[in-house]
């Protein structure tokens, strides 16, 4: 029964991992470089819809909607000040000016939001569910997270076929000069790029902020798996770095369980490593063709 | 460094000595860190400075120099001194083991597994607990004893700051030898590093492993330093900091890692009230230095003191190849040929070549050409190992190099030149070539005799006179203009002795007088006794220099033969003219000439090229409403590049460029579209991973408007695509690619239309239907401005031409005028 547990909150987590690791995807499929503390904008979620809820005692539909819109309007930030005018010289600074800009987010929110850890009350926490009188222990939240996840996966999917806009940002994945001939704005694409990419780390903070303490540096270790996340998926293929955040997810619930939670850490790194050395483009990516 | 600089190194580190013996234990303390973080900058600057490679974990090394002094002091009795270096030791065997996987990926894959090892130490330090204390950490760790007179401290620090002079100057000495000139070189361009028979592979994990050494000798200086060493000293934040150290110093500076850690380690202690704004500080820092002074510290003061002596860069004088010289430095030996078999690549189910196969006989020169995409860079690639081929064999005097890495075939004795060439920029001239000189053998770590000794130099001086290169040799080979560039590329593969020398578009970019002086110096290395492959489009020099000319078409070999054979050769006549499919085509309803219609679109002496050497010197064209023309060349005479720059993809460097009206210099892509100049481009470029459809409607980004009218429209004009209007576009054929990539531009509402190399690689049937389309364009009088290398096709279909060479208009009138006028088979086939 332990098992079933860690397998269904391994799915929440890993299904969280993999929207995160969807927006590095969608920055780096358009542009080539991501917002490496991505964890930073997913925390940036938590604590402001824990500051308009609790603080401001704002209703909660309104607080995750405003918290949202900040997070996207935070990734323009970012696009436009961390990576923009390294690219623009062509320069690949933007790795260190992207961590630079999450240290400086991290470190304002603590002094304004402060030190401590606060859990984010929700209804969909407050009693564990009882599945078929099993005791799974399982709160309300932790089978929604996945659905979630997956549904807004699927969504992203279906913008992206779908829409004018959607399919302008596959055209640009594709081929960045054919899309220009298209007279698709690529500036602005890459900025939309950035805002949806902050924007899915910030639905994950706002998910997960009632199961885990929100705090200024909640989002550090988590944005480093999800960016482990996306490249094991291959970066380069959408279902492929959801799933492989569904693997991580998972496969992290089952060591914790297994060894411990000491080890999670230890060995899901280590995977990263091994899984790299032996399959450099990810367990789903392509190869690309070295241009000489 | 000069010696004034080894005097001020050594009055900092003895005054840093006098103040740590002066100053009470809390600045000793300060000051000792300070030199441990100057000991870390000091190995990342190996790393990212030298190398150009970043790393996020090096906390993790750390920690692996101070948790052994921490184990072995206290639990088995060894002395720090024994302890110290194993722990140094383990952390470089660790960065060498951890370099092999972390290095085969680039860029933010690399930070992640960096990371991901520091994540790994630092967890692994606390759940082990019986070795390293878990959270608690160890304390009381044994220090080293410094005798009666000076405390712990006092001696730690003094230690510190003698092991940061050493390892200052073991910097010094490796960035000014072998090594570090293959480090830097490796940074520059990891492809020009193998084909000088450098393994990138080598040298990068070598710095990782010095730079883990490093950081390892720092923290085992660290643990007695401190007394005690917990997990949470070796978080993720003090990676950040090192990189910091770096970045803010100046990154591949000397002196930059000791600014940098002054910086870091010095500020938090006078901004000691603010101590919870230290982080803020360093992040807004790190990103305030990025931003302003991307070279760091280092880089604003050398800048500062260039401008305090008035040093100006002086303008480089144009240069030209003089003609080479007589004596010549190429060794006189017996050297082995090239025979290449059944030789084939396939990219994602295309296959680029295709069943090639020729002898490279040796003391000649042997030309591959063909036309655009016809697989002869890919031959090259493969014959320099960047390729693994598919199929088929080479063999270099019976050894077979198939399946052999790029560097070692360098090292056998294939070099080779690209077509944009590929210096390693931050060395100078002379020092490119001196490296190239050892085929790869670097030899110790810190030494620099094969780099620096006289005969080393001169042969590299003899080389570049061989090759006609008359400029100083101490510029930074990044601020050569272009025909030096070449030059020094070549003196460069020469440098490593080779069997056979790959030149891919040598002449392309240079002046007819250059091309000339070219032409001497491959006859000279011919002569020297090598064998000289060339893929060249320049058929006038192609014809000049060659023994034997390959012919590709489509990824095949069309003909083999000396120069007269192939320009009688009928086959590589149709190739290259298109002259017999043209002829099918010819019957086409005539129309009246428009003399009175109004311009629209103007081209006046256009100017655009990469980098500083102009492609195309001055064009002028236009083209008036409701006219077909056509832009004839052969390959690299500028019609591409003319054609990205009017659509926007590529900035021009002077000129006019009008489109009714509208001036489109310094115009975006987007911009050009919305105005009505739309470009299909070569090689289609259509969407391949969306529908047919899909790529139809992408094409009416800007004029969504009755939409799919429009989409029926171009569905009655192409039938081919109804059938596969939701198949993926990349499952098309070529020709139905083709038509796809005209709708979609269609969809853009065109004013005028540009249609870059639409037959390319096409089957004459598929070309006759596309024409046919085209041709119906034109009755609906589209105005069109179209490059094609089926010259004939074109003229059928033009109303007037101009032909291209080198840049340049070299000739232009109606379509009959051009296609009767010598001109245009000369530029395509080279004019004897």
């Amino acid at each position: 029964m332990l098992l079933l547990s860690a397998l269904i909150s391994g799915l929440g987590l890993g299904s969280m991992y993999g929207l995160m690791a969807l927006g590095f995807y969608i920055t780096y499929a358009v542009s080539g470089t991501v917002n490496f503390a991505q964890g930073s904008s997913m925390m940036l979620g938590a604590v402001l819809c824990f500051a308009f809820a609790q603080t401001l005692g704002w209703p909660m539909p309104l607080a995750i909607v405003l918290a949202l819109v900040l997070c996207a309007v935070y990734g323009l930030l970012v696009e436009f000040i961390a990576v923009r005018p390294f690219t623009n010289r062509g320069s690949n600074a933007w790795l260190m000016s992207t961590v630079a800009l999450g240290i400086v987010l991290d470190n304002l929110v603590m002094h304004t939001f402060g030190k401590e850890p606060r859990s984010l009350p929700s209804p969909l926490v407050s009693a564990p569910m009882e599945i078929g009188g099993l005791g799974l222990g399982v709160y309300p939240l932790q089978l929604l997270i996945p659905l979630l996840g997956l549904a807004l996966a699927a969504a992203l999917h279906t913008i992206a076929r779908r829409t004018r806009w959607g399919v302008a940002l596959l055209a640009v994945v594709q081929n960045r000069d054919a899309a220009r001939l298209m007279g698709i704005p690529i500036t602005r694409a890459i900025a939309v790029a950035f805002a949806l990419s902050t924007l899915f780390a910030g639905i994950a903070g706002v998910l997960i902020a009632p199961l885990f303490n929100v705090n200024s540096d909640m989002g550090t270790l988590f944005g480093l798996k999800a960016f482990a996340v996306a490249i094991l998926g291959g970066i380069t293929s959408a279902w492929g770095v959801m799933l492989a955040g569904l693997l991580f997810g998972i496969v992290e619930a089952l060591i914790t369980v297994t060894l411990g939670s000491g080890y999670t850490q230890i060995f899901t790194f280590a995977l990263v490593i091994v899984v790299l050395a032996l399959k450099p483009n990810g367990l789903f990516g392509r190869a690309e063709v070295k241009k000489v | 460094m000069n010696r004034l600089s080894i005097i001020a190194g050594l009055a900092l580190a003895t005054l840093g000595i006098v103040v740590a013996l002066n100053v009470n234990s809390y600045y000793v303390f300060v000051l000792a860190n300070i030199a441990l973080i100057a000991i870390v900058g000091i190995g990342l600057n190996v790393l990212l400075g030298l190398t150009g490679q970043v790393s996020f974990g090096h906390i993790g090394f750390y920690a692996i120099g101070a948790y052994p002094v921490a184990i072995l002091t206290t639990k088995a009795g060894w002395s720090f001194w024994a302890a110290w270096p194993a722990g140094a030791l383990l952390a470089g065997l660790l960065g060498g083991l951890l370099a092999l996987p972390a290095l085969r990926v680039k860029g933010p894959y690399l930070a992640m597994i960096t990371i991901a090892f520091s994540f790994i130490v630092q967890h692994s330090a606390v759940e082990m607990a019986s070795l390293t204390g878990g959270q608690n950490g160890i304390m009381g760790i044994g220090a080293p004893s410094f005798g009666s007179a000076i405390n712990t401290e006092q001696g730690i620090a003094m230690l510190a700051i003698v092991v940061t002079a050493v390892l200052l100057l073991a910097y010094a000495l490796l960035a000014r030898g072998t090594w570090g000139a293959a480090m830097r070189a490796v940074k520059d361009s990891e492809i020009a590093a193998e084909s000088i028979g450098l393994s990138p592979l080598v040298v990068k994990t070598m710095a990782f492993a010095v730079s883990a050494l490093l950081a390892g000798l720092a923290g085992g200086l660290f643990a007695p330093l401190s007394g005690f060493v917990t997990p949470d000293t070796f978080s993720f934040m003090q990676s950040i900091l090192f990189v910091l150290v770096v970045i803010v110093g100046g990154a591949g500076s000397i002196a930059g890692p000791v600014i940098g850690a002054v910086i870091v380690g010095v500020l938090p202690e006078a901004l000691a009230s603010l101590e919870d704004f230290r982080l803020l500080f360093f992040g807004a820092l790190l990103l305030l230095v990025l931003w302003i002074a991307p070279d760091g510290m280092m880089g604003v003061l050398t800048r500062q003191f260039g401008r305090l002596r008035g040093t100006k860069r002086t303008l480089v004088q144009p240069p030209s190849i003089t003609t080479p010289t007589a004596t010549n430095p190429i060794a006189a030996r017996v050297r082995a040929s090239l025979h290449v078999r059944n030789l084939g690549m396939t990219f994602g189910g295309v296959r680029a070549v295709n069943g090639l196969g020729f002898d490279v006989p040796v003391a000649a020169v042997t030309s591959l050409i063909g036309p655009n995409g016809a697989g002869k860079t890919t031959a090259l690639n493969m014959l320099s190992g960047f390729y693994r081929p598919t199929t088929g064999t080479f063999a270099l005097d019976g050894d077979e190099l198939q399946a052999t890495p790029a560097f070692r075939i360098a090292r056998r004795g294939i070099a080779r030149t690209y077509q944009t060439s590929q210096l390693f920029g931050s060395l100078s001239v002379e020092d490119n070539v001196a490296l190239a000189l050892n085929r790869g053998k670097l030899g110790s770590l810190l030494g620099s005799a094969r780099y620096t000794a006289p005969f080393v130099r001169a042969r590299s001086r003899q080389l570049l006179d061989f090759c006609g290169y008359r400029g100083a040799l101490d510029t930074p080979a990044a601020d050569l203009a272009h025909v030096d560039r070449r030059l020094v590329e070549i003196a460069r593969a020469l440098a490593t002795d080779p069997d056979v020398l790959l030149l891919d578009e040598p002449a392309a970019g240079l002046s007819r007088e250059d091309k000339e002086r070219l032409a001497v110096l491959l006859r000279n290395i011919a002569h020297a006794g090598l064998s000289v492959v060339v893929v060249e489009h320049d058929m006038t020099l192609v014809m000049a220099i060659s023994d034997q000319i390959v012919v590709l078409d489509a990824g095949q070999r069309l003909a083999l033969g000396t120069p007269e054979e192939i320009q009688q050769n009928p086959a590589v006549r149709q190739a290259y003219l298109g002259e017999t499919v043209a002829t099918g085509t010819q019957a086409r309803k005539p129309r009246e000439q428009r003399v009175d219609t109004p311009t629209l679109l103007g081209i006046d002496d256009l100017v655009a090229g990469y980098g500083a050497e102009p492609v195309l010197h001055g064009i002028s064209l236009q083209v008036k409403r409701g006219e077909i023309v056509a832009l004839l060349g052969a390959n690299g005479a500028g019609k591409s590049t003319l054609m990205r720059t009017l659509s926007g993809l590529h900035r021009s460097l002077s000129g006019g460029l009008h489109l009714d009206g509208h001036s489109l210099e310094n115009k975006s892509a987007e911009t050009i579209v919305g105005l009505g100049l739309v470009l299909v481009p070569e090689g289609r470029q259509v969407f391949s991973e969306l529908s047919v459809l899909d790529n139809i409607r992408l094409g009416a980004f800007l004029h969504p408007e009755d939409i799919d009218n429009r989409v029926e429209s171009m569905l009655v004009r192409f039938p081919r695509l109804r059938e596969r209007l939701h198949q993926r576009a990349g499952l098309l054929s070529g020709g139905e690619q083709q038509m796809l990539a005209v709708a979609r531009g269609l969809m853009s509402k065109p004013r005028i239309l540009l249609l870059d190399e639409p037959s390319l690689g096409l089957a004459p049937k598929i070309i006759a239907e596309l024409f046919a389309a085209l041709d119906q364009l034109r009755q609906e009088n589209m105005t069109i401005l179209l490059v094609d290398q089926m010259a004939g096709l074109a003229l059928a279909l033009a109303d007037r031409a101009y032909v291209i060479e080198g840049g340049r208009v070299v000739a232009q009138g109606t379509a009959a005028d051009i296609a009767g006028n010598g001109e245009l088979a000369k530029a395509y086939l080279g004019g004897h």
